[in-house]
């Protein structure tokens, strides 16, 4: 195994379908723009790209059947070289990473792109494309109407029951992910907004309300990787992976994301977000409490303040106290989403892995201007998405 | 058919002898499934040996959270869209399964009683669709 550094990283700001930032682009060019910007941000030419490792979207590009990474090659010049393209839900761009830096750790290639982009359909995600009674997510969505922002919703309503947390805790979290979002360029909402503003946002599903659940967005991401040796003819100071990790659903994970699971005898959590954060502390020989700082998919507020204890970033039902506290915002003690998250960008799903490596790199490289975590050492990048895919990636300098 | 319309997907439950889901039980490790498996899912069971068992009765609600939008096809409703509580519950058989509540926003609560109903869903074409719901007890 040899050292992967990240050298190359590049952002395509997000946005919605016919606004000033995407306009009608499509996905394929969102990503040629976040590729040429990560190929310049490397000093390294497109030919010097010895494999591509791709998000897949289910929603553009990719000639319908997920090729996104091909599209990508074709826009920038067919030089014929390998084409990975990853599906994982919403955790398909963290997955890309993965591969791409399992190929360069395994010495299979050099320099590696890994790149995800979507232009998003309007409206709450469908989360099944099938109409078959087969299909557990179909059934779910015929018999019972169950959206995501409904499942995010009972968690967050358990949490309300277990620490009695409140709703305007957890307003709050938006306020301070927005807060974040200032400043940055690449947020599709770059504006704080008020306490008062979220709760009278309406409910999606209550007990979270519009402001609270990220929207969909158009966007991507793209990231250039390369031997740590090859980094260091690039620049003095590369930034390094510490791990990469990926898992899927446990047996006994007992959350509500299928029609049913049995009654658990221990808790009731996000397995294989669990299982990939854990495997990335190891193999990067490291605990939560050393990070500067993590990037977490906050789908919604609640994630916010679950995931931080469900990694031991700190105590079961702490969260609330410490985000009052101030402690996860850039300057805190445990800084969480310092790009704004999930909640200021809208979701651009398989861009997502994708863009908080490009956000762990700023911050390392210190280049992340009025969001910046002083002094950030080392990172945490995580997401997840359906069919229980995780991922999690920690960066240091 | 029941009283409540024909089901909304057939064969996932019954409303004969009161309302039960038709799902099966692992008979080595005990571990049971909703809708029917073929193969036990449980990576620490010796050996899968599968058998139809049904689930309904009584539970608690686990959690619970409010459709305040229209989730979007394929599930169907009838219109005006009427919000309605989704909730996560524990039956005493020992599934843990979401499901409607037909009593109104107000009514539920984390480790309220509840029971397994057949209630209808949606009309289509002058029939109605029947699915599996909770009732606060
Ligand atoms: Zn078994």
């Amino acid at each position: 195994m040899q050292d992967v550094a990240v050298v190359g990283v590049g952002l395509h700001r997000f946005g919605k379908t016919g606004d000033d930032v995407v306009g009608n682009k499509s996905v394929t060019e969102l990503c040629r723009i976040a590729v040429e910007r990560a190929l310049k941000d490397a000093g390294v030419s497109w030919r010097d790209i010895q494999a591509v490792s791709a998000a897949s979207s289910r929603f553009s590009g990719g000639k319908g059947w997920g090729l996104n990474g091909n599209d990508v090659v074709e826009e920038m010049g067919s030089t014929g070289i390998p084409v990975y393209n990853l599906s994982a839900g919403c955790a398909a761009g963290g997955n890309a990473f993965n591969v791409g830096y399992s190929l360069v750790a395994g010495g299979v290639y050099d320099m590696v792109l890994v790149v995800g982009g979507e232009v998003m359909p309007k409206g709450m995600i469908q989360t099944s494309g099938v109409e078959e009674a087969t299909d557990p997510e179909f059934l779910r969505q015929r018999c019972v109407g169950m959206p995501g922002p409904s499942f995010w919703a009972t968690l967050a309503r358990r949490r309300m029951h277990d620490y009695g947390t409140t709703e305007e805790q957890m307003a709050r979290v938006t306020v301070k992910a927005r807060k974040c979002s200032v400043g940055n360029p690449y947020a599709r909402f770059q504006k704080e907004v008020s306490l008062e503003d979220v709760l009278k946002s309406p409910y999606v599903s209550n007990p979270l309300r519009l402001f609270e659940i990220c929207p969909v967005s158009n966007g991507a991401a793209a990231a250039v990787i390369c031997s740590a040796k090859r980094a260091r003819q690039l620049t003095r100071q590369p930034v390094l992976v510490a791990s990469s990790a990926v898992a899927t659903i446990g047996f006994d994970d007992a959350l509500p994301r299928s029609l049913a699971v049995p009654v658990p005898n221990g808790p009731s959590r996000h397995t294989e977000v669990y299982a990939a954060v854990t495997r990335a502390f190891e193999a990067a020989g490291v605990g939560p409490r050393d990070l500067s700082f993590v990037e977490l998919q906050d789908n919604t507020c609640y994630y916010e303040l679950a995931f931080p204890e469900e990694w031991g970033l700190c105590q079961p039902g702490e969260a609330e106290r410490l985000h009052a506290a101030g402690e996860t915002l850039p300057t805190g003690r445990m800084p969480v989403n310092p790009s704004g998250g999930f909640v200021s960008f809208g979701e651009a799903t398989t861009a997502m892995g994708v863009f908080q490596i490009c956000e762990l790199t700023w911050q390392l490289r210190g280049e992340s201007g009025a969001r910046q975590v002083p002094g950030a050492k080392l990172g945490l990048a995580q997401t997840n998405g359906l069919g229980g895919n995780a991922t999690a990636a920690i960066l240091k300098r | 058919m029941s009283e409540h319309g024909k089901a909304c997907v057939p064969g996932l439950f019954t409303d004969d002898n009161g309302a039960r889901l038709l799902g099966t039980r692992c008979s080595t490790c005990n571990t049971p499934y909703f809708p029917k498996v073929t193969r036990c899912h449980n990576p620490r069971c010796s050996e899968s040996r599968l058998v139809d068992a049904s689930f309904g009765g009584r539970g608690t609600i686990w959690s619970y959270s409010v459709a305040d939008f229209a989730p979007p096809p394929p599930h169907k409703h009838d219109k005006p869209f009427k919000p309605y509580v989704i909730a996560v519950v524990d039956l005493d058989e020992g599934l843990r399964i979401v499901g409607q509540m037909v009593d109104g926003l107000d009514q539920a609560s984390v480790g309220a009683p509840v029971t397994l109903v057949i209630d209808t869903l949606y009309h289509e074409d002058g029939q109605a669709y029947s699915t599996w719901k909770f009732k606060r007890i």
